[in-house]
């Protein structure tokens, strides 16, 4: 057995221990209802050894009203982002390592195959409801391998083709076990799309699963929902769909419970504290200080910053940090009595270029997948003007490669080809036999035909509109001439899957925490490894459909899976190490800038908020800095 | 009249089915469906699904099926008063749209009215006395209101509000009022803030009214009855309120059909920016995401109040105007 987090448990423990045997507190609303007799007393309600969180500075006081704004479309995840995925595990606030979370502790078998989860006793979901095993058993064991519930299980949790399967020791031990070593489980816990195991309450879904109620039909006529599944997740939700947050009766492990739903209708969401929340501060505090949370509806970004500057918002870190908002958020920042915070970057790159090198037009994709014709696109573009003009000199030039905070951080793959060099990318399309030009000075192919390139981008990404208008005056001075295609998301996303497009610009993540989201190195993300589509399709059908990759890719993938089977930190590493150097040699994808440092806004009156926090989704900011232990000064 | 009205209500049947039909093919039309966009919009946030989960969700919503299916589908269903299913809000649909067209007819009727009551004294003002300073000055503010965006002069006011009187002026309700049940003082906080979104959307339609009615009146002026009744000896003020301006009114009922759809439509941006429950937002993200029952819902309701409000600006006309007859 290998304890994972050593530290970071022993340290959780000893606080606990000190905690359990403190005095604990409650909030003035819900002693109210104790005393009415309500509610049962705080004791009984958080676990005997509850979660002991540091605050970010200090201890905080109990009340208050936190108000933020989100945009009514399609943008339920702000929910998530601010009440926290409530996973086994969570991020330490600096995004670096893992530790325990709603689980008390875990331990890790030898060959990484198997993980034992100790839970808290005496944990209570939102109703009221303990928390055991038998919650996690019942997704991990009934739903996960349910065909009617997921076609296929979601792949976080297949490894070798087989879904995780669980095990009940007691109440409070449960182990989850794998077909193979899976290093990487406790991370993927941590992340949005790993809260399943602790999404559901067994004691409230069961009753919309036919294995557990035999009078699932008369529930399904009743709500007029088509089948079970459908039912199962309006009332019990998944992870990222709205109805997540539309049903008042569901239990949650949230520190905030809905009190007014998310729906088509809404003019604002509001969470009420959870009475049940088992998380207390270092003063035996229960958390959260903060009494409601209440977000408002503005579906115009233009509408956010106005609210902002009115002081409307307490609290604020998604659409409105554009570059271009930032100087007159900063110049109201008194009015609206806010200050800054600091989002760092985890993108591996602001905008790059994937350069489709399965393209239809065969002439093309002889050029598109040849190493010198990348490399001369890449010494063609003058990256600082696009740093003055579209970032406004807030950025520096880089590649698709880690960041050098990332253990991962590669010179070679994050700086090569990025100074200007007109004469050398000449030379290399020139050798290429590129040697014709037309009228306008344009290079033609041998046959005389002229070599044309499409960038596919996509409006709401004005950033990637920008760069690629610079990046067509800088392509004319080596003789290169590139269409733009402004077009709607779902006319990207649609041109992407049918292979329709030469050049796509968009942001690529992995800057930070690379091997969760490897898709500018390695083709393994469904729409978004943009190398090429097909690519993908051939490494997840395993050969059968797609097309084969380059050679050097195969290799990554080989690599990659390799990666997966590791044992050992050390080895999972080196094994990525190579990857990155294989990509740097192979240079697929074009990058630009690094990705830019943006900003966020909190009242000046709200504590507690870190100075500076990583914006990402896995790392599903801000919920990863504990809102819980914001609180207001008086 | 009677059977005019009957005829014409008998003719809105067919009508609407071809309208159905027609906004069906259209929400159909662009590629994609619900599903491929949905997993667009997750990925363009940094958020992954996988395919057999978009596959099983085409099959659960019934769109693996072809076209006419999925629309016998839906009209049947509308045909009964089942207006469908939102594939986004796993709700009916009859849910989400109650209270955005119930807000929208509000606003919309609020709007005319404020239109109405700008246009017509300008209009006529501007007309008699034709060719002075007062006229060129209130042409002067037609033009400028016809030629300011809406949303420009939204997001205008919306500054002004913030920065100088600390007061938001977003929305239809304060803050204490939003999800509450209607009560007289909701009612009465709903009218406080109907004033701005009403100024905005009617100051264009103003303008081009004020125009309409400038040019009318001003052919009537000088009409040989207009003489005629001078020289019997009537006041300005009778004369113009019962002939001319009675002739020249035709342009304002005849509006009252389209004011729905060009609320609606034309108000999309102006809804978004001040942030309105209306029907435009949420009308343009089904469209958008093309969540079908739900855009369809909307098509459907505004095509149908527009035919209900083209016939009740007939019959208005008619009434006033005695030379028009129902033939």
């Amino acid at each position: 057995m290998v304890w994972q987090p050593v530290l970071a448990t022993a340290f959780a423990l000893a606080l606990c221990g000190s905690a359990a045997a403190a005095e604990l507190h409650e909030a003035p609303s819900l002693a109210a209802l104790v005393t009415k007799g309500s509610l049962p007393p705080v004791a009984r309600r958080v676990p005997t050894a509850p979660d002991v969180v540091k605050p970010t500075a200090s201890v905080g006081r109990y009340g208050g009203v936190l108000r933020t704004a989100f945009r009514g479309d399609a943008d339920q995840n702000a929910i998530l982002r601010i009440v926290g995925n409530q996973g086994l595990t969570r991020w330490t606030p600096d995004y670096e390592n893992v530790v325990p979370n709603v689980a008390e502790s875990w331990t890790r078998s030898d060959d990484a195959s198997e993980y034992t989860f100790k839970l808290r006793p005496g944990m209570k979901w939102s109703d009221g409801q303990p928390f055991t095993a038998d919650d996690i058993t019942f997704f991990v064991n009934d739903l996960l391998p349910d065909p009617q519930f997921f076609s296929s299980p979601p792949a976080q949790y297949v490894i070798n083709g087989k879904a995780m399967r669980a095990e009940k020791i007691d109440d409070t031990t449960v182990k989850l076990i794998f077909a193979g070593p899976y290093l990487g489980f406790p991370r993927v816990l941590a992340t949005p799309l790993g809260q399943h195991p602790v999404l559901y309450e067994k004691h409230y879904c069961e009753q919309f699963m036919p294995k557990y109620n035999p009078n699932i039909a008369a529930l399904l006529k009743q709500s007029g929902q088509p089948d079970w599944p459908t039912l199962f997740r309006q009332k019990c939700g998944d992870i990222e769909i709205p109805s997540r947050w539309s049903n008042l009766d569901r239990p949650t492990l949230d520190p905030w419970i809905i009190s007014t739903p998310y729906s088509g209708n809404a003019t604002q969401v509001v969470l009420q504290r959870n009475p049940y929340f088992w998380e207390t501060d270092t003063a035996g505090n229960q958390l959260p200080y903060i009494d409601t949370v209440n977000m408002k509806v503005i579906s115009d970004v233009q509408s956010i910053v106005l609210a902002a500057i009115g002081g409307q918002l307490d609290l604020q870190v998604r659409h409105i940090n554009t570059i271009g908002n930032k100087p007159v958020l900063a110049q109201h920042a008194d009015q609206g009595g806010y200050v800054l915070e600091t989002l760092t970057p985890t993108d591996a790159n602001a905008e790059a270029l994937f350069l489709n090198q399965t393209d239809k037009n065969p002439k093309l994709r002889q050029l598109l997948t040849n190493h010198d014709f990348r490399e001369a696109l890449s010494l063609g573009v003058d990256r600082d003007e696009i740093n003055d003009i579209v970032f406004l000199g807030q950025t520096k030039p880089w590649q698709v490669g880690p960041l050098p905070a990332d253990r991962f951080y590669n010179k070679e793959l994050a700086t090569q080809y990025t100074t200007r060099n007109v004469d050398a990318a000449n030379k290399l399309l020139d050798g290429l036999g590129l040697t014709k030009h037309d009228g306008d000075g344009f290079r033609e192919y041998q046959d005389g035909s002229k070599v044309f390139l499409t960038a596919d981008v996509m409006v709401l990404d004005p950033a990637s509109i920008d760069t690629i208008q610079l990046i067509k005056k800088h392509w004319a001075d080596i003789g290169i001439d590139v269409g733009i295609n402004t077009e709607e998301r779902s006319l990207f996303y649609n041109r992407g899957q049918n292979n329709d497009y030469d050049i796509d610009v968009m942001p690529v993540p992995g800057g930070l925490d690379p091997t969760s989201d490897p898709r500018g190195w390695l083709s393994t993300h469904t729409l978004d490894s943009r190398q090429s589509l097909p690519w993908v399709a051939w490494y997840q059908s395993g050969g059968h459909s797609g097309e084969r990759p380059s050679d050097n890719m195969v290799q990554r993938l080989a690599l990659w899976d390799q990666w997966k089977q590791a044992t050992t930190p050390d080895q999972a590493d080196g094994l990525f190490r190579q990857i990155l150097q294989l990509a740097a040699a192979s240079f697929d994808v074009i990058g630009t800038e690094q990705g830019l440092t943006t900003f966020g806004i909190h009242s000046k009156k709200l504590m507690n908020v870190p100075n500076s926090m990583p914006s990402s989704w896995n790392y599903a900011n801000p919920g990863p800095t504990l809102l819980q232990q914001y609180y207001f000064a008086p | 009249m009677g059977r005019f009205i009957a005829r014409r209500l008998a003719g809105m049947v067919p009508f609407i089915f071809l309208v159905s039909i027609t906004v069906f093919v259209l929400i159909k039309l662009p590629p994609g469906d619900f599903v491929s966009n949905y997993a667009a919009s997750l990925a363009a946030s940094g958020e992954t699904v996988d395919d057999s989960m978009l596959a099983e969700m085409r099959h659960r919503y019934g769109l693996d099926q072809s076209w006419p299916v999925q629309y016998w589908h839906w009209i049947s269903g509308v045909a009964q008063g089942d207006f469908g299913y939102s594939f986004k809000w796993q709700q009916p649909v009859s849910s989400l749209i109650g209270e955005r067209m119930g807000l929208t007819l509000v606003l919309s009727f609020a709007t005319l009215l404020f239109t109405w009551a700008i246009a017509f004294p300008i209009g006529v003002y501007s007309a008699v006395r034709r060719y002075t300073w007062g006229d060129y000055f209130v042409t002067l503010l037609g033009f400028l209101g016809l030629a300011i965006p809406g949303f420009l002069l939204a997001l205008a006011l919306m500054y002004a509000g913030i920065t100088w009187f600390h007061q938001d002026v977003g929305g239809l309700f304060s803050p204490p009022y939003v999800d509450t049940p209607w009560t007289l003082a909701r009612v009465g906080d709903l009218a406080a803030h109907l004033w701005v979104p009403m100024i905005i959307l009617g100051t264009s339609g103003a303008a081009s009214l004020i125009r309409i009615m400038r040019a009318n009146l001003i052919d009537q002026l000088h009409q040989p009855y207009v003489e005629t009744a001078r020289a019997k000896g009537l006041s300005e003020t009778t004369l113009l309120l019962r002939y001319p301006i009675r002739v020249a009114l035709n342009p304002f009922v005849s509006t009252l059909g389209w004011v729905l759809p060009h609320l609606v439509s034309g108000s999309v941006i102006i809804s978004i920016v001040l942030n309105l429950p209306t029907a435009g937002p949420l009308l343009l993200q089904a469209l958008l995401s093309q969540d079908q029952y739900l855009a369809g819902a909307f098509l459907l309701l505004l095509c149908s109040l527009t035919v209900l409000g083209t016939l009740v600006s007939d019959i208005l006309l008619a009434l006033l105007d005695p030379r028009i007859r129902f033939q």
